[in-house]
């Protein structure tokens, strides 16, 4: 007699082909709605502090933003235009190198990655020292565990005493901001690559130096990005800071202290923030990302450390 | 056979201030050339610690080691394959392999032709260009065997190298290191618990006993290749070794 589980028709495991996943471009844009709202509600506020308590220029609309933008940006050029309509392609290059905006973000980008490049590569010396000698694990862990808590904004005082006012107190305290967590994270990663690859590569009689270079170095990737990572988001702060004290009148936050200082010029200091949130924003995009994508994405290790997967 | 690898009166004790650990007491063996040597025993029993000496990561206390008659030196060729996975992750499955190539100064063209005619040897050739983790497991052992057999040692040391596998992979992986043992004659020293894969893959079997580790016996495999698991004269060395590594 059949019972009823044999009759019963087995399962259909077979979908089918998989269903292709399409994203739409709503999907695609989810990033962009939080900035959408931020804009739209500072053009609300805008305009009742306008209507209600005649804020003026206190409170720009959207409006007077990219107006003011568009100053900044292409100001220099549409002068030039005005006095000479006829403009080579060249000149156009010339005179939007002189927009003021691009002038205070250059002054500020080449302060930091001069900064950063020197603390970095102090930060990896001293933590890869840390890391294979006890006798300077020993010595830099109890400074640095000292010196990490002080913000990097104290240090300013004391350099522009010490260095003079100008570029050199900014650059010589981003580069101590950096250097601490940078030592930090590059001594973990090298205290932590996995013991069994320096094995595996010791049994192969590998001196001591290869080891480091092809194992520990590679081995401690990870740990070495994210530290950079911390290095950088820290000379950011530090730097916008530094700039504020050190006498400078070129660079982001330089200008946005002197135009609110003294013109009270809203506008400006807005364009200013959104191209210091902008210029942080490509910096990972252009320099952590990619390098990533071509080392630890591709060699497995994100996945290794336990993050999910992730489309980069 | 020549001798290949003599183990004299060897003994490793552990001395750590919180207690004193006989690992191994007074180990005589002689390994011959081109043996498949399985060594198996209870956890604690030593084996792995013997193999590790073998390997020059532990010292011994005291004893004596001779490689064809002259004492070990820490830096003889020897190719290791771990339990863990110990794939670099950041080199490819053939660059792996050229890893030990790449120590003893082999040029780049030789280096990747060595490398391509051992993954060949595993029956790995067209995955030379992946990165580990794109292999599985039995994968990733295979390349380990390879790159620990790619400057040509003197011995090849495993330790339990199929032990986090699944059983149907490692039992293909068993056949496909029986079948480079027989196409390199590479001395093997194989440290296992699964008295079956001992038994399947050696030609002498050395019985550990614990506490302290020592040496309990060595049966010899006569048995013809390729063997078969499940016959009466398999089944029957099997047990005796069960009953062996139990004896206090």
């Amino acid at each position: 007699m059949p019972t009823s589980e044999t009759a019963a028709a087995p399962l259909n495991l077979d979908l089918g082909p998989p269903k292709k996943q399409v994203v739409s471009i709503w999907v695609k844009l989810r990033a962009v709605y939080p900035f959408l709202a931020a804009l739209a509600g500072w053009e609300v506020a805008a305009w009742y502090a306008q209507r209600r308590h005649n804020l003026g220029q206190l409170f720009p609309t959207l409006e007077d933003i990219f107006i003011r933008a568009w100053e900044l940006v292409a100001g220099p050029l549409m002068k030039a235009l005005q006095e000479e309509p006829s403009l080579g392609l060249l000149d156009y290059f010339y005179y939007l190198g002189q927009s003021e905006i691009l002038l205070h973000t250059l002054a500020t980008g080449w302060r930091l990655l001069v900064a950063f490049a020197i603390g970095s590569s102090i930060g990896v010396a001293i933590g890869i020292l840390m890391g294979r000698y006890s006798f300077w694990e020993s010595f830099f862990v109890p400074l640095l565990a000292v010196l990490l808590p002080i913000p990097a904004l104290v240090w300013v005082p004391i350099a522009t005493i010490w260095f003079g006012l100008g570029n050199h107190a900014v650059i010589i305290v981003v580069s101590f901001a950096v250097f601490i967590p940078i030592a930090f994270g590059v001594w973990t990663g090298v205290k932590t690559v996995n013991p069994i690859w320096i094995r595996a590569a010791q049994s192969m009689n590998a001196p001591k130096i290869m080891i480091f270079r092809t194992v520990v170095l590679p081995g401690s990737l990870p740990m070495i990005m994210s530290s950079l990572r911390v290095g950088m988001a820290r000379a950011w702060r530090a730097g916008v800071a530094a700039e504020f004290f050190s006498g400078i009148d070129t660079g982001l936050s330089a200008a946005i202290f002197l135009h609110g200082q003294q013109f009270l010029d809203i506008a400006f200091m807005m364009v200013a923030l959104a191209v210091l949130g902008g210029f942080g924003y490509g910096l990972e995009r252009v320099l952590f990302q990619p390098i990533e994508r071509r080392t630890l994405v591709r060699w497995g290790m994100m996945e290794a450390m336990g993050a999910q997967g992730r489309r980069a | 056979m020549p001798i290949k690898i003599q183990i004299k009166a060897l003994r490793k004790v552990y001395d750590t201030p919180e207690r004193k650990v006989h690992a191994l007491e007074n180990i005589n063996l002689d390994i011959e050339d081109g043996e498949f040597l399985c060594l198996v025993g209870l956890s604690g029993c030593g084996k792995t610690t013997l193999l590790n000496i073998l390997a020059g990561f532990v010292e011994i206390t005291s004893g004596q080691i001779l490689m064809e008659g002259k004492p070990l030196t820490e830096d003889y060729d020897k190719g290791v394959v771990f339990q863990e996975y110990a794939l670099f992750p950041w080199r490819t499955a053939s660059k792996n392999v050229e890893y030990g190539l790449e120590v003893r100064r082999v040029p780049v063209d030789k280096r990747q032709q060595i490398a391509r005619e051992l993954l060949r040897l595993v029956r790995l050739e067209e995955f030379a260009d992946f990165y580990p983790h794109n292999l599985s497991g039995g994968m990733r052992q295979r390349v380990a065997v390879a790159r620990a057999l790619a400057f040509d040692p003197q011995v090849l040391l495993m330790d339990e190298p199929f032990g986090a596998l699944d059983a149907q992979t490692r039992e293909e992986l068993q056949e496909l290191t029986v079948d480079v043992w027989q196409k390199t004659r590479k001395t093997v020293v194989y440290v296992t618990h699964n008295l079956s894969e001992a038994v399947y893959l050696g030609t002498r079997v050395v019985v550990f006993l614990p506490r302290p580790g020592r040496i309990r016996e060595i049966l010899t495999v006569t048995l013809p290749r390729p063997r078969e698991a499940l016959s009466p004269e398999f089944i029957d060395i099997q047990r005796k070794l069960d009953h062996l590594i139990r004896e206090t």
